[in-house]
């Protein structure tokens, strides 16, 4: 094969070129200087965003539905290969994990809109089985305020992706072996699991988790379909707010791609930190 | 015991959104409190096939375009990332493979809005196709780093050494050994443009209706049992092709 001399320059200029000039764009645009309505260069939207706690709600809620979704697949994820490692090597369950991978999110989404809300199947059943007497008795579980609908659809999604991530690092690493050469020095199998296993597979797996938090964060076809107007998550925030008819909010929605952007590029930072830092480690 | 109870679980658990989502197809009249369908019909069924649905152009489109995504990403991830090896500060390069992780699809599409409509390509297969390929190339060549090592270069050293041309070396030697890990990538690469939703639906601005765009659109509508369709339509490729190869689903860069 050949060496393309133009090859590196031309993928920089498509796959980091277009982002950072659309970037760039979010910030001229965030200070008036360019868009359809741009008046020149103006601080105000920049200002504005100290009284606008839109922005704000909607990036706490984010970080509430990433941290909560992350967490609870994580910890179901651990608990299914430290506690359950025969059920794991028995047909069917290795293949019954992939199953989830090949569902989209807005797929995922519509079945549990189907499935939880109030007019759903499980309130059907409830209301049949004589549990709840009316639609309303039945709790909202979907477009609901903790987003509780939104967190189940991304543990779906992401609990057994991790499940088979811990398990090849659990293989991978001998971690059997090494239970039963703790177990031999004294150890119980607690002590093993909390001590040597699960530090040894979060740390392992800490990449691939953070890049399932930041997707998380950024996560738009869950949310739209089950979350509420307000508060909304980031990127349904921005979208919406680009969307609407009325131009002069572009400036203030552009200021919010730019922020959410650059906030999620540093956590991309920090990912390539623990990538190399890995890299290291193994030599 | 706790085992079975534990895959049984997890059989009920992943089985009932193709159950659900079947009995939504082919459900009639299908409301508040019934538990069950009162009647069947094949109606949304037979409907794939009526001139004026647009699901199965839907299809058409969705597979057009996840195809061509998996191809282009998977043939330049390939080249770009032998160049990336080859470069004097490979990691470098990596690292920036990485920058269209940290914007989520929907936010990339909003960015690079402003520049797609000045190419005039807001609203068409083109412009779709180009912001996908703004996640799916960097994701294949990251994914096809892994077989750019020494080992590849020793190889094609000596595939030229004893007497190979470069395309002699790339179509006996190289293809070969890269096949399972292109496999991989054309899988995932596929499966990224044929989930995609958010990018899609700002970037074509109503004009290309994929699948997951139909699916929005009929939700939006509260045409459950189309919508039940366009989602089970969307699950087939993907369960195909589970089927046929779970362990290219799994890998990540």
């Amino acid at each position: 094969m050949k060496p393309l001399k133009p090859l590196l320059p031309l993928y920089a200029l498509l796959v980091i070129g277009l982002p950072l000039a659309g970037l760039g764009y979010a910030l001229l645009g965030s200070v008036g200087v360019v868009g359809p309505l741009a008046e020149g260069f103006t601080g105000r939207y920049w200002q504005a965003l100290a009284h606008d706690t839109g922005l704000l709600y909607a990036a706490a809620f984010s970080l509430w539905i990433a941290v909560a979704s992350v967490g609870i697949s994580v910890v179901l994820a651990l608990a299914l290969v430290l506690r359950a490692q025969p059920s794991l090597r028995r047909t069917p369950l290795p293949g019954l994990l992939y199953v989830p991978l090949v569902m989209p999110a807005l797929v995922m989404a519509f079945y549990l809109f189907q499935l939880l809300s109030r007019a759903g199947w499980l309130s059907r059943i409830s209301f049949q089985l004589g549990l709840t007497g009316s639609i309303e008795a039945f709790p909202e579980l979907v477009q609901d305020a903790a987003g509780v609908g939104i967190i189940l659809a991304h543990v779906l999604l992401t609990f057994p992706f991790l499940t088979l991530l811990f398990q090849a690092i659990y293989q991978e690493s001998r971690l059997a072996e090494l239970s039963q050469l703790t177990s031999t020095l004294g150890a119980s199998a607690g002590q093993f699991r909390r001590r040597i296993a699960a530090p040894l597979l979060l740390r392992r797996a800490a990449p691939t988790v953070l890049l399932s938090f930041i997707a998380t964060l950024g996560a738009y076809d869950i949310p739209l379909l089950l979350g509420r107007p307000y508060p909304q998550m980031l990127s349904v925030f921005i979208a919406t707010k680009l969307q609407r008819f009325d131009l002069r909010e572009l400036p203030a929605a552009y200021l919010a791609g730019f922020l959410v952007a650059a906030g999620l590029l540093g956590l991309i930072l920090v990912l390539l930190r623990l990538v190399n830092r890995g890299k290291v480690e193994a030599g | 015991m706790r085992s079975r109870l534990l895959i049984f679980f997890l059989v009920i658990l992943f089985a009932l959104p193709f159950g659900l989502l079947g009995l939504l197809a082919v459900g009639e009249g299908w409301r508040f409190p019934d538990a069950l369908p009162p009647a069947y019909s094949l109606e949304p069924l037979r409907g794939l096939i009526a001139a004026d649905n647009g699901l199965l152009a839907g299809l058409g489109q969705s597979l057009l375009l996840a195809g061509a995504v998996a191809v282009l990403a998977t043939a330049g991830g390939f080249v770009v990332a032998r160049a990336v090896a080859r470069s004097r500060r490979p990691g470098r390069w990596t690292a920036l493979s990485y920058l269209p992780y940290a914007l989520p699809p929907v936010l990339l599409a909003v960015l690079i809005q402003p520049f797609i409509i000045r190419m005039h390509l807001s609203g068409s297969v083109g412009g779709v196709l180009l912001g996908l390929l703004l996640v799916a190339l960097p994701f294949a060549t990251l994914l096809l780093s892994s077989f750019w090592t020494q080992r590849a270069t020793e190889y094609e050293q000596l595939a030229s050494t004893l007497g190979c041309t470069p395309r002699q070396a790339l179509r006996w030697v190289l293809l070969p050994l890269a096949a399972p890990l292109l496999r991989t990538t054309l899988v995932q690469t596929f499966l990224l443009g044929w989930f995609d939703f958010g990018l899609t639906n700002v970037l074509s601005v109503g004009k290309v209706r994929t699948l997951t765009v139909q699916v929005f659109t009929y939700v939006g509508e509260a045409n459950g049992p189309l919508a039940a369709v366009a989602s089970l339509l969307l699950l087939l490729p993907p369960a195909l092709l589970l089927l046929a190869n779970k362990s290219a689903l799994l890998r990540k860069p």
